[in-house]
């Protein structure tokens, strides 16, 4: 949005400093969803994970009025919190209250954005709490999430969003109640403000809302972080070390679309196609899964999506001037990884070379032009997705995205694909024991026969044949092993 | 609510208790009726427009899980479920589903399975079809069945990375001897590995328990129950009752403290669990509803020692209080992260003294209130949408097969006063009820 910004200031034309974007309705709630226009990518290079600690400590630290054990005492009886999210170039906070509580929830979750406590007690627990994210909650626990994190990092290494949205233990571990106070007072600005209410508010309560944030810095338009480049070159992988039961892998690679991109809808429909999140009837799914049975699941992604593996839906206001391809395959037993990644890229090879058939697509754009409906469900997901259009420059979301894909062929999809969707430059993670061991194979183009605990019809015994012996392209070079206690410190 | 079925509590209800009752905690208008086989039926109209979510909930969980070996089951016939029957092969049911455009998954834990499908309301007959045809015609070959335990055995290893689940397990194993609660919902190790074996048992669960009398189906949103009762009497009412009624082992008395040690052999921070005896849900005794109230005035984010710990001293960050509403007696749970492993004497003794100053001296009369008000509030918060309604009613049928649970509970809630709630203190969490259990991983 910002690059729009400064169009219309260069042009002359007036831009109202504060966005709002309102909901109103007869719910017995009212949402709020206030979002800056600034984020991780906006970190400086020497304190990755700046924004999101400045988010978290505003979340969840006191106000210059209340500590947060006041604060928390307050909300308590209303079951009332603020929550945050950030990322590269958005940062959000979320609340909602009974409408019966407005009045006392509004002055708190204003005070909370407005007048930090800034507090050292508050940020050595909020610190603590990002670190052991990363530590605990990532590396020591979760081998899904870790490849896929560790997968957003490689595919942008050395550019603005080529670290971890809570960046790096010892950068965590340096940063002072001064460089948060900083950050906030350059990029929590008026400029950068968007504001979200739905709900049965009374008559006139946004504008009172809008006059209070008024009290932020004006801000200029922030130059926006150069846009990260297309991954380029062969493919290449890094192989974590640590000791699993299994190997959780991911892939990816950088992907010029974003929604605002006319050729989003047609990907959307290949997305659905090759796998749609946590469903079952994807190709990747259908093949890996239900046929096979290498694993839990296995899905495909045109936009970025963290915590996919806690949610069923994508949460909004991740918006971005680069999206990310993705697949996902959940964890596999070790025997089974190299054929696992074989048959993942066997796929999306044969998807972008023979593209959809006719049939699938018509079914997958009927399952999308139904489906959108059932995306926007809360009326926070209503206002985060408005907020994301408005990124965008795109019409409301759910009628945009139905009547584009009215208007979509099986040719348009097929040739979007061929544009965009490549092998030739992925980048893979896994997380894994031995990496030493699968290194070797990986660059040996050794054979990687499966074998199942049933019989499988001729036609899957005579693609395994094909997938076992499927040329990845790695090279010794190209393919990094990193001990699992170093990644994000 | 249109009442059609004659609710069975009516003594709890008029149990004397003199406060009026207040306002309704669940606000949607909703039936609940059986069908002569047995199954029963709730719609509910939940004023969001065009969507419709379907909650079918199957009384069965681990906890039925009798037989040994066995262990597991109930899950993996959740994953069976998605195998087809003869007229819907799995591929023609899931691009049934699909074509409607529709959300759809399921989940099971110790004492249910519950099926989920949420679409637009145009194709809820159609759902309602094919929902009654899997339940009534599963059909699935030894292959399907072999590779389909593959894909537990994943859920298994994505799950075995978190230190939370090996916690959970030793905890359930050391507190129940005899209960089948003893053992986690996902199974044991050595029961998943084996399951490629079991297609027979397979065949033997799905008779016992895929049964009208074990079922409720919950059909929530825009909907009225005109147009949905007679689509369900079409599709579901030929389906047969059932006549099995597993054994649950009953644990006898705990009769002194327990302790585990879990080895970790990876980093992380260490953990602490202590865990109780409890009662099973009841809307009606007070106990449970007590205990519940007691989990938050002593654990939640405002409660002394959650501001002690995690905010002054810093010594924790995570804590929390849990109470299953199970319908056999099950846990009520303390469980700690620390952030140090030297930090666990000082802090178990901070927990056990909490539960102690709670059975010694009655709360104060508005932090009971505050708790009762941030439960109704955290609960009506959530029923913001037409498959968060759906789902509320789903777990409300964990054990009582009602969703009047709802609103009896919270009606409960208001009439409790501190002094059950130390008298709860007192009979409860004594140290011969006790079970801990700690997990240290190793130094990073």
């Amino acid at each position: 949005m910002k690059a729009i910004l400064v169009l219309l200031v260069g042009s002359g034309v007036a831009w109202p400093q504060i966005r709002m974007v309102e909901r109103p309705s007869r719910a017995p709630l009212v949402d709020f969803r206030i979002v800056f226009m600034t984020g991780s990518a906006y970190d400086p290079s020497e304190k990755p994970g700046l924004a999101a600690l400045t988010a978290a400590l505003i979340a969840g630290g006191g106000t210059r009025e209340l500590s947060y054990k006041q604060l928390l005492d307050a909300m308590f009886p209303m079951s009332g919190s603020v929550s945050s999210q950030v990322d590269k170039e958005m940062i959000t906070f979320r609340g909602s209250t009974d409408i019966h509580n407005l009045e006392k929830y509004y002055a708190l979750f204003r005070a909370i954005l407005l007048s930090p406590g800034w507090r050292e007690d508050d940020l050595r627990r909020i610190k603590d709490r990002s670190i052991n994210n990363l530590r605990v909650g990532l590396r020591d626990s979760n081998e899904e999430e870790l490849a896929k994190e560790v997968l957003y990092q490689t595919i942008y290494d050395g550019r603005p969003y080529g670290h971890h949205n809570s960046g790096t233990v010892s950068a965590l571990q340096s940063m002072t109640i001064g460089d948060l106070r900083r950050f906030y007072e350059l990029e929590f600005t008026q400029t950068n403000l968007v504001i979200g209410i739905g709900g049965g508010y009374p008559a006139g309560f946004p504008q009172r809302v809008k006059q209070d944030f008024e009290v932020l810095a004006k801000g200029a338009p922030s130059p926006r972080p150069a846009p990260p480049p297309r991954s380029v070159g062969s493919p290449r992988a890094v192989l974590i070390e640590k000791q699993t039961r299994s190997v959780a892998i991911s892939l990816g690679t950088t992907l010029d679309v974003t929604r605002a991109d006319p050729d989003y809808p047609a990907l959307l429909v290949a997305q659905s196609y090759l796998g749609q999140h946590r469903a079952s009837g994807g190709r990747l799914f259908d093949r890996m899964r239900e046929l096979r049975g290498l694993n839990y699941g296995d899905y495909a992604y045109i936009e970025y999506f963290p915590q996919g593996m806690f949610r069923s839906d994508p949460e909004p206001n991740l918006a971005r001037q680069q999206q990310i391809f993705q697949i996902w395959i959940r964890p596999v037993p070790p025997q089974a990884a190299h054929f696992a990644l074989r048959l993942a890229l066997f796929e999306l090879d044969k998807l972008i070379k023979e593209g959809l058939t006719r049939k699938a697509f018509e079914r997958t754009r009927s399952f999308l032009i139904k489906n959108v409906n059932l995306l926007i469900k809360t009326r926070q997901a209503e206002l985060g997705y408005a907020i994301d259009s408005l990124y965008y420059g795109i019409p409301e979301y759910n009628s945009y995205l139905r009547k584009s894909l009215a208007k979509l062929t099986v040719k348009d999809v097929n040739e979007a694909i061929q544009r965009h969707l490549r092998t030739d430059n992925i980048r893979i993670v896994a997380v894994a024991r031995n990496c030493e061991e699968l290194k070797n194979k990986l660059l040996s183009n050794a054979l990687s026969p499966m074998a199942y605990n049933s019989p499988k019809p001729d036609d899957v015994m005579e693609e395994d044949k094909i997938v076992e012996r499927w040329r990845i392209g790695l090279k010794p070079d190209s393919i990094q092993i990193v001990p699992v206690e170093t990644v994000f410190e | 609510m249109t009442r059609l079925l004659p609710t069975l509590l009516l003594t709890c209800l008029a149990s004397g208790f003199a406060a009026p009752a207040p306002e309704k905690v669940f606000p949607f208008p909703y039936t609940q009726e059986d069908l002569p086989n047995g199954l029963r039926l709730v719609t509910i109209a939940t004023g969001f427009p065009n969507i419709v979510s379907i909650y079918i909930v199957v009384r069965t969980g681990s906890r039925n899980e009798v037989e040994l070996g066995k262990t597991g089951f109930a899950h993996l016939f959740e994953h069976l479920m998605f195998r087809g029957t003869p007229r819907y092969p799995s591929e023609k049911y899931t691009s049934t589903l699909k074509a409607a455009g529709a959300n759809f998954n399921a989940s099971t834990n110790t004492d249910s399975t519950v099926y989920h499908v949420t679409f637009s309301k145009e194709d809820l007959d159609t759902i309602l079809m094919l929902e009654a045809d899997r339940f009534q015609n599963l059909k699935y070959s030894p292959e399907a069945f072999k590779t389909e335990t593959l894909a537990v055995l994943g859920e298994y290893n994505k799950n075995s990375a978190d230190p939370a689940e090996k916690l959970d397990e030793t905890l359930q194993a050391t507190a129940f001897l005899r209960h089948t609660y003893m053992h986690p919902t996902m199974g044991t190790l050595k029961d998943v590995e084996d399951m490629p074996n079991q297609y027979d048992y397979g065949i033997e669960f799905f008779r016992r328990y895929y049964r009208p009398e074990y079922t409720t189906l919950i059909v929530a949103g825009d909907v009225n129950r005109s147009r949905v009762r007679p689509a369900v009497d079409r599709y579901w009412g030929k389906w047969k009752r059932g006549s099995y009624r597993a054994q649950i082992p009953v644990e006898p008395p705990q009769e002194e403290q327990r302790t585990a040690r879990v080895a970790w052999t990876g980093p992380t921070l260490p953990w602490l669990a202590v865990a109780f005896h409890a009662p099973a849900y009841s809307d009606c005794d007070p106990d449970w509803a007590a205990l519940n109230l007691l989990a938050q005035l002593a654990f939640s984010p405002n409660s002394d020692i959650y501001q002690k710990l995690v905010i002054e001293e810093q010594r924790v960050d995570r804590l929390d209080a849990d109470l299953v509403a199970s319908p056999d007696p099950f846990l009520f749970t303390i469980a700690v992260r620390l952030k140090r492993p030297d930090y666990l004497p000082n802090v178990q003794l901070q927990v056990l003294q909490t539960l102690d100053n709670f059975a010694a001296s009655p709360v104060e009369t508005d932090k009971l209130e505050a708790v009762k008000q941030h439960l109704r509030y955290q609960f009506t918060l959530s029923l913001n949408n037409t498959e968060a309604v759906a789902a509320a009613a789903a777990r409300s049928l964990r054990a009582e097969r009602s969703v009047d649970t709802i609103n009896r509970l919270y009606d409960l809630y208001s009439r409790l006063t501190p002094q059950d709630i130390q008298r709860v203190a007192g009979k409860y969490l004594g140290v011969n009820s006790r079970t801990t259990v700690t997990l240290i991983g190793g130094q990073r």
